[in-house]
């Protein structure tokens, strides 16, 4: 009898263990994209217990559950076996990206309530939804080929730097053993920077045009265009090895997702390549802001500063925060003009991207004031292009005061030296000078007088004129001189007609008239001679002339007595003196030695 | 289409107020564009002032001012040596020169003129070319009237005095004639140009058949040796000729 309770018990016990380890395991992907299926997969291995379902995200669309059971009881040995196993599997699509948490699901067993372990899914946002694309690209992609891969790109108009989110989808209605030889083309245009993407493991069941097909997401990754243009994606090429059934097929068993364990297969690698796309991408608008560093996409900015108080010589550092979705990693720096004073060193930047284009870039400058004092910086002006708005952005940070204190260190003061000889002026930049203000005369300009003929004719009339006066000058010389002549050549004549008619009058009843006479004479001659005009006559011009032609003092003498004696007689008759006679003897002698003299 | 025929309206209105502006207006008006940012806008204005003839040295030296603000360093490298040759000594001209002429592409060794050379040209644009012919014509009329007299003065120590000072006016009269000459070919037959295109090829022929010789960059400046059809002969600074198309060029 103990015996028997003995076997019954030992034939009883695997049955017990198994009832008592219920365990609710979960199989869920970590991460999946917003608006794509997955399925959460829970396996109990029991068959007679109540399953709770999880309280699911609201704005989860669930579909399922998917229940199946089997019970395997196995003898080896002579030792029986028995596994039982529910399998409840729950199609979810979640709408919206981020994290979330699926609680426990419950399963009351005979004994005991178990739980599953909470399991938390990060949804990533991928753009468009690319079951949306699957329909608008028109599934299958291939009518008639088995296995097919897809590369599903959320747009397909985009502007220069801006993301593009691919997907690269793998569709088949057979099965496959293996994947292998991914080979992507060289993406020419194009910067590439694959997502975190699970690895393949199982396929989906997806029905598309009434044929259920087995889909799996390969790659995702984002592609950055670099030049503006119809750009091509070339094909990718991957080697998919295809199961082929040796024996014709029990149509239960030909199905893609469950492995036909009791067929021979043999693997026989196939080729499957993408269709090639084509992406127009825009050029940006121009003209590009100058603070424009190559950022395109929906981004903010924040700027922080360490300290706004610090001693001379330490370090500061200050941040600017580039958040937003976009081509976080072409974006450029930011250009802050620090003022003269604090050394600047090249930021150091960081990248936090959450395995999409959506991310964060930091960009640290290390800033070390060298002088005291107080110093702004500026705020830093951002320019970003907005391929959903179509015009560029800018984002601006506040600036910031910096007081900066103290003397420096202990140390810099001994390297210092004790003479400082003040420092350099620090030149800038180099521009030209302003504008010059206020009024100016503006002329209307002349031609050059160099340029007109009639400036040259004056030179020449000029000369002709001065050419004229000389020769008028000349004749006018010449002339005078021809009179003088003249008058030289009569005196003579002249002066002795004057002594013939004294003579006569010598004779005659008015003596005192031969003295005019004889003055008259001896005046002209000498006026005749001396070439001097008569109105200029006087006894010193004739005595001067005289002397310039060497005449002798006794001639002169004579002529002085002469000239004395007549007007004295002229205007006294009665005096005492030479006769008439005598004075007309003598001037007659004087005129005869002049002339012999003068000629 | 309304708003558009407004607009027109409005723009020949403004058109037609800014053409009836004296040019001191238009030249005010300039300058407040400048002082505004608006280079371009200035630069227009002062360029058509210059188009209609006025000069004036300020002028020159704005328009070459807002020319190189909006990025046109040919047209200020030929506006400031224009200034320069109303005003050759003028600091600002010749600094903001210089800064217009380091933007410039192209560099070339150039040997300095010979200094006596240098100082002529310097002196001939202390006045203008009037200035030097009337001056020259009335020295020398005052040379002969000194001739004059010392021609028909008797022989005395004014005769030799008058000799002096006919001889010494007409030398001056000379000089300055020379200096009118020069100033005028300065001026008014500049032979340097400044290249405009932003990029020029010289060739040894006019016309497209010649071999390419060497490649000019806008502002570089050239002497113009012989003018063809639309082609004109350059020399560079450094002695090379060669044929570039007439309209990429600028005479100063």
């Amino acid at each position: 009898m103990k015996s028997f309770l003995m076997i019954l018990v030992s034939l009883l016990a695997p049955l017990t263990v198994a009832a008592q380890e219920v365990t609710v395991d979960v199989n869920a992907p970590q991460s999946a994209v917003a608006g794509e299926r997955f399925r959460i997969i829970y396996t109990v291995n029991s068959t007679d217990g109540r399953f709770q379902p999880p309280a699911f995200d609201p704005s989860f669309s669930v579909s399922g559950p998917q229940t199946s059971s089997s019970r395997n009881i196995q003898w080896i040995n002579g030792e029986m076996t028995s596994v039982e196993t529910t399998t409840l599997v729950y199609y979810v699509v979640a709408p919206t990206p981020g994290r979330y948490t699926i609680p426990p699901a419950q399963y009351a067993a005979r004994k005991a309530t178990v739980s599953s372990a909470p399991v938390e899914i990060e949804i990533t946002d991928a753009g468009t939804v690319p079951s949306a694309s699957d329909n608008r690209g028109g599934q299958p992609p291939e009518n008639g080929s088995e296995v097919s891969m897809r590369l599903i790109l959320n747009t397909r108009e985009v502007y220069v730097g801006q993301p593009i989110t691919a997907t690269l989808k793998l569709y088949t209605r057979i099965n496959l053993s293996g994947l292998n030889d991914l080979k992507y083309p060289d993406f020419k245009g194009f910067l590439r920077e694959d997502i975190d993407t699970p690895p393949l493991r199982n396929l989906e069941a997806e029905v598309i045009d009434g044929v259920q097909h087995g889909t799996g997401v390969l790659q995702r990754f984002l592609l950055y265009p670099q030049i503006a243009g119809e750009l091509r994606i070339d094909p990718i090429e991957i080697t998919a090895m295809v199961q082929q059934r040796a024996s014709g097929g029990d149509p239960f068993f030909n199905d893609p997702f469950f492995d036909n364990f009791f067929s021979s297969v043999t693997n026989v690698p196939r080729s499957v390549v993408t269709p090639p796309a084509t992406i127009r991408v825009k050029s940006l608008p121009s003209p590009q802001p100058a603070d424009f560093q190559g950022a395109v996409g929906a981004f903010e900015i924040t700027s922080d500063l360490s300290k706004t108080e610090i001693a001379v010589n330490d370090a500061l550092t200050y941040s600017v925060t580039l958040k937003g979705k976009g081509n976080l990693n072409l974006a450029g720096a930011p250009v802050i003009n620090f003022p003269q004073g604090i050394e600047k060193y090249d930021p150091k930047v960081t990248v936090r991207s959450s395995g999409t284009a959506a991310g964060s870039k930091v960009f640290e400058y290390l800033l070390i004031p060298r002088n005291t004092g107080t110093f702004d910086l500026p705020p830093v002006s951002y320019t970003v292009f907005d391929p959903e708005l179509d015009k560029y952005v800018t984002l601006r940070t506040p600036g910031y005061t910096v007081k900066v204190t103290g003397e420096g260190d202990a140390a810099d003061e001994t390297v210092t030296p004790a003479f400082i000889p003040g420092e350099d002026v620090k030149y800038l930049g180099q521009d030209i000078r302003f504008i010059r203000s206020g009024d100016t005369v503006l002329k209307s300009v002349p031609g050059s007088l160099v340029d007109r003929s009639y400036y040259w004719l004056w030179y020449a009339m000029a000369v002709l004129l001065a050419g004229a006066v000389l020769l008028f000058r000349r004749e006018q010389i010449r002339r005078n001189a021809d009179i003088t002549a003249l008058r030289n050549r009569r005196a003579a004549r002249n002066a002795r007609k004057r002594l013939a008619k004294a003579e006569t009058l010598l004779k005659g009843s008015k003596p005192e008239l031969v003295y005019a006479e004889l003055s008259t004479a001896l005046w002209n001659y000498l006026g005749d001679k001396l070439a001097i005009p008569r109105a200029d006559m006087t006894r010193e011009k004739c005595y001067a002339g005289l002397r310039a032609k060497n005449a002798g003092e006794d001639i002169i003498t004579e002529l002085d007595s002469i000239l004395s004696a007549s007007e004295y007689s002229r205007y006294s008759p009665a005096s005492q003196g030479d006769s008439p006679a005598e004075l007309h003897r003598r001037t007659a002698a004087l005129i005869g030695k002049l002339d012999s003299m003068l000629d | 289409m309304r708003r558009s025929i407004v607009l027109h309206i409005l723009l020949a209105i403004t058109a037609l107020h800014v053409s009836a502006q004296t040019p001191e207006e238009s030249y005010r008006h300039a300058g407040e564009l400048y002082s505004a940012s608006d280079f371009s806008g200035a630069a227009a204005i002062y360029r058509r002032i210059y188009d209609e003839g006025y000069r004036s040295e300020d002028l020159l030296y704005n328009a070459g001012n807002a020319f190189f603000k909006s990025g046109d360093i040919a047209s200020a490298i030929i506006f400031y040596e224009r200034a320069r040759l109303i005003s050759p000594a003028d600091e600002d001209i010749n600094y903001n020169l210089q800064v217009a002429r380091s933007r410039v592409t192209d560099k070339f060794e150039t040997l300095p003129e010979l200094f006596f050379v240098r100082w002529f040209d310097f002196f001939s644009l202390l006045a203008s070319t009037n200035t030097w012919a009337v001056l020259s014509l009335a020295l020398f009329i005052v040379s002969l009237l000194f001739v004059l007299i010392f021609l028909t003065r008797s022989a005395s120590g004014g005769r030799l005095l008058s000799f002096w000072l006919a001889l010494s006016s007409l030398i001056l009269s000379l000089i300055m004639l020379s200096l009118a000459v020069r100033n005028n070919s300065l001026v008014s037959h500049n032979r340097k140009a400044v290249v405009t295109c932003s990029i020029v090829t010289g060739k040894s022929a006019p016309g497209d058949g010649g071999n390419e010789l060497f490649v000019i960059h806008a502002g570089t400046t050239v002497t113009v040796e012989e003018e063809l059809g639309a082609f004109t002969e350059v020399r560079l600074p450094d002695g090379n000729k060669g044929w570039v198309k007439e309209e990429c060029i600028e005479k100063i």
